[in-house]
């Protein structure tokens, strides 16, 4: 976007001023997603992929109006105006409740990923070098089936302005991988992921984070671990004290906390589609979610974080918020309007999945904070448990109360010591009776953040990168089980 | 507004023409949509959306790459088409080009897809439309959540050998979810003739499942003879095609399909198959690599009878492609997305009849099915309507039920198949649907239940 481009973005929302709306915002994206995959030593997939386009959406007689195309020349640019005045008129006729919302300060702002290496300037060959050695050591035995290994690297460019006076220009690079192994024999079949299972993990980082991810050295390992697992004992049903690992504890904290906490949500706004949810605002400041050790906050601040940012999609400035403070549930993520409705200012998490889609009520880095120990001082003090390890499955309920997770890998916990490996392992609870029973959370440094590719959400769907960090962290009297057939 | 065959078709035409790469395929998938999402009274989302997005893939000597734009455009294609090169040109030989750039022999299926009374409808009709079905809740006491869509898409494929494709789409669907002091009914509609949407229907069915739904109550948990409504079967049936039936998860061996062609693996009331031609679904008469879809029976009669192939699998295979590619940048490989679930012999109303004490579902919620993918073990939970059913009739509503379920084993004990079908999608994508009847089962496995 030069500058020349950039002032007819301006031009028309100066232009939306002089019709008459109440307000208006405009956001130009451009984004870019490079992917790469090499399985079973073969280059499967590689692809580029780059889209652009413009959303303009307005406040006129107190309804909205949203309209978005690919096209923003001049001519485009006037008819997705026009478009999105239509769209409120339309609505506004019918005489509706006028939507009310909190002005912020204008702000002329830009924000860059810090980062150490353009991944988008790092030569295709070395990649695919990098993905082909490590697959090389995944699919080094005569079980492993499929080895994956893959890498992929986002650039998104935004510029935002809008009639409170706001001009936001900001690039968000994100890089991040995965090396999965299938391994098989005779009917069984298991599989171990690293970092994260079934998705990349993203880091908003440069090339850097993919080299420290070390897929050569940590191929072993899960190469290994797949195979002892079509031997493993089923992991035994019941109820156990367990302890989660952060790359299943980072999908808890999605399901049963990130999701209830959106105010839209929570108002209602989401039932045709995802859902309600139990956090309800007359809970607010009153309701224990977790126990003590409980601590989850909502930062869009946290360097690597994907759900990380300058500002949100309506002008609002990244903040760090916290969501359950020793237990308590005492904010939500929310956006202008949402936050609006219950007294409160946004937590600023309004965030639209590129140009063509609404901004909606996202998650931003959503995490449990560090407690104390390390997780070697966890495992001595539990006498009998389950430790569980990277997300295999996942399902809540529409209120986010009943959940069940899977995960790839279970280790037995007899008299403070790591046992046998069991395999396919799940747990299920109930969401607050589940952080209530919380019992540990271990220190700074066992803390990991992750990134999630894959928050869907809205109509049409949305997909979002969030961020999830945790230590592992223990929990008493769990119903546990494995997937044997039923 | 449609951009039109020629515009679309001649743009592509040209950047074919123009590439130095041996092969050269384009894909186009553009549309306009408009959403409206509804809830406390208010319209709170009024969206249009105005997309565009082109796939090229191109091989030369010997490899492959693939590039993506948002705009038709020479200059921003020729861009597109240079990134594929330079991706291929350092893909190394791995890649194995297998797409077609020239016509297909057989012929693609004739359909109509596109109703212009669908996309032409005016906003404001909607808008009243909405209007009067909140009435309408309101007069019952109960609220009304829901969205609608309208849209239109095009989709072109062209490949520098002279393969041409192109289809026009139109979408409209109605979602309502009534409340009710806590409790929920849901309804759906989608088709691609606007027409066929009956919005008072909807509103009655959400309405009374709503009603019904009232003063749920706790059950103890175990296995139960469920009779599963077309949106609940739908969600299973997806779960499967997206497990099993595909070749990619055949190779990988996760497929229950796997080593079990020919074998036996549900009852012999089941029969799945897959067909983009059947107007019933929302049909895709090709897909985007320009193959004509074939009809490909998935299951018959319970026998695991094939499964779906792309141009990439089918050379692995030696066999032709089923015409199920998914776009270029993906490589989930191909998927089963126009299912077809064969009806029954049993009038609708007459299953709930047949059970002496079981559960009658409507819908699921976040169903999960990668637990034991060669079983189909699936878990998920009941949403907006579960109800206790004794001698035939309801006896009340039960608090929403979490499943734990081989997929298989629950498809291999049914007792009936409902007569009728309904069309279930979501209008917001349009490309994909299943055709299902209701199922009474004899046996579903519960193991958890919501607050």
């Amino acid at each position: 976007m030069n500058a020349k481009s950039s002032a007819s973005l301006q031009e028309t929302i100066k232009s939306l001023k002089r019709r008459g709306v109440d307000y208006a915002d405009l956001r130009w994206v451009e984004e870019a997603h490079e992917e790469l995959v090499v399985q079973n030593l073969q280059v499967q997939h590689v692809s580029l992929s780059t889209t652009e386009g413009v959303s303009i959406r307005v406040l006129y007689h107190g309804v909205w109006g949203h309209a978005s195309s690919c096209r923003f020349d001049a001519e485009g640019l006037k008819h997705t105006a026009d478009k999105a005045i239509e769209m409120a008129k339309a609505v506004a006729l019918d005489s509706q409740a006028k939507v009310k919302f909190h002005p912020v300060h204008p702000v002329q702002a830009e924000y860059r990923t810090p980062l150490e290496v353009d991944p988008f300037q790092v030569e295709m060959q070395k990649k695919i070098d990098y993905l082909m050695w490590a697959a090389q050591v995944l699919k080094d035995h005569s079980h492993i089936r499929t080895a994956t290994a893959m890498l992929e690297f986002y650039r998104t460019r935004k510029i935002f302005c809008s009639t409170d006076g706001s001009l936001i220009d900001q690039q968000i690079i994100e890089s991040g991988g995965m090396l999965e192994a299938t391994a098989v024999l005779a009917n069984e079949v298991q599989r171990r992921s690293y970092p994260t299972a079934n998705s990349s993990s993203l880091s908003q980082a440069g090339y850097e984070y993919v080299k420290g991810l070390d897929f050569v050295g940590q191929a072993a390992r899960v190469r290994k671990e797949a195979v002892t697992l079509l031997r493993a004992k089923e992991c035994p049903a019941g109820t156990s004290t367990v302890i989660l690992m952060p790359d299943q504890l980072i999908l808890q904290l999605h399901e049963s906390c990130g999701h209830p906490v959106e105010l839209d949500r929570a108002l209602g706004l989401e039932l045709s589609f995802a859902g309600g949810s139990f956090l309800t605002p007359d809970l607010l400041n009153k309701f224990r979610y977790g126990s003590k050790l409980v601590n989850i906050t909502a930062d869009a601040t946290l360097p690597l974080g994907c759900g990380t940012f300058g500002y949100d999609d309506e002008g609002v400035p990244a903040q760090r918020v916290p969501i359950i403070r020793d237990g308590i549930f005492i904010e939500y993520l929310s956006s202008r309007e949402s936050a609006t409705q219950i007294g409160r200012a946004s937590s600023g998490a309004m965030r639209a999945d590129g140009w063509n889609a609404v901004p909606i009520v996202r998650m931003t880095n959503v995490s449990l904070e560090p407690g104390t120990g390390t997780l070697a001082e966890l495992i001595r003090d539990t006498r009998k448990g389950i430790l569980m390890a990277t997300n295999k499955s996942w399902s809540i309920d529409d209120r986010r109360l009943n959940f069940q997770f899977g995960t790839e890998i279970a280790w037995e916990i007899k008299n403070g010591r790591l046992g046998q490996v069991l395999r396919n392992p799940l747990y299920t609870g109930i969401t607050p009776e589940f952080w209530n029973s919380c019992s540990g959370v271990t220190g700074k440094g066992d803390w990991q953040l992750y990134g999630v590719p894959n928050c869907a959400k809205g109509e049409p769907v949305q997909i979002m990168h969030v961020g999830h960090g945790a230590s592992p962290a223990r929990f008493e009297k769990v119903q546990v089980g494995h997937y044997a057939s039923r | 507004m449609l951009l039109g065959e020629s515009r679309i078709v001649d743009a592509l035409r040209q950047a074919a023409k123009d590439s130095p790469a041996d092969e050269t395929l384009l894909a186009v998938q553009r549309g306009g949509q408009t959403t409206l999402r509804f809830a406390n009274g208010r319209i709170h989302q009024n969206l249009h959306e105005e997309d565009l997005t082109v796939w090229v893939k191109v091989a030369c000597a010997g490899r492959a790459g693939v590039a993506t734009t948002s705009s038709l455009r020479q200059e921003s294609l020729a861009k597109a088409v240079e990134s594929a090169m330079a991706i291929a040109r350092l893909s190394g030989k791995h890649i194995v080009p297998a797409f077609h750039t020239a016509p297909h022999t057989h012929p693609t299926p004739k359909v109509t897809t596109y109703f212009p009374a669908t996309v032409h409808r005016p906003l404001t009709e909607i808008v009243q439309m909405i209007r009067r079905l909140w009435d309408l809740a309101k007069k019952k006491g109960t609220d009304l959540a829901g969205s609608s869509v309208i849209g239109e898409n095009e989709l072109a494929v062209v490949g520098s050998r002279g393969l041409v494709q192109y289809q026009p789409f139109s979408i409209g669907g109605l979602r309502l979810v009534a409340t009710q002091e806590g409790t929920s009914g849901f309804a759906a509609q989608a088709f691609r003739d606007i027409e066929a949407l009956d919005e008072k229907a909807l509103l009655a069915r959400a309405l009374d499942f709503c009603r019904k739904n009232r003063d749920p109550k706790s059950i103890r948990l175990g296995r139960y003879p469920v009779l599963l409504e077309p949106e609940a079967v739908a969600e299973l049936v997806e779960w499967l095609a997206y497990i099993g039936f595909g070749a990619k998860q055949l190779v990988e061996r996760t497929s229950f399909m796997t080593g079990r062609i020919g074998e036996q693996i549900m009852g012999k009331l089941v029969s799945i198959t897959d067909d983009g031609s059947d107007a019933t679904g929302l049909a895709v008469p090709f897909d985007l690599e320009g193959v004509p879809k074939q009809q490909v029976a998935l299951i018959k009669e319970g026998t695991a009878a094939g499964i779906v192939y792309d141009s990439h699998y089918a050379k692995l295979y030696h066999r032709q492609s089923t015409g199920h590619a998914l776009p270029y940048d993906e490589f989930e490989g191909p998927i089963a997305t126009n299912l077809f679930v064969a009806p029954g012999a049993t009038p609708h109303a007459e299953l709930l009849k047949k059970m002496d004490r079981g559960l009658w579902i409507t819908r699921f919620h976040y169903v999960n099915g990668l637990l034991n993918t060669q079983e189909a073990l699936m878990t998920g939970l009941t949403r907006d309507g579960t109800f206790l059913v004794e001698k035939g009739k309801v006896v009340g509503a039960v608090k929403n039920l979490r499943f734990t379920q081989s997929i298989l084993k629950a498809f291999s004990n049914i007792l009936a198949v409902s007569r009728e079908r309904s069309l279930i999608a979501d209008p917001a994508q349009g490309f994909s649907s299943a055709v299902t009847p209701a199922l009474l089962i004899k046996g579903f496995t519960f193991t958890g239940q919501t607050k």
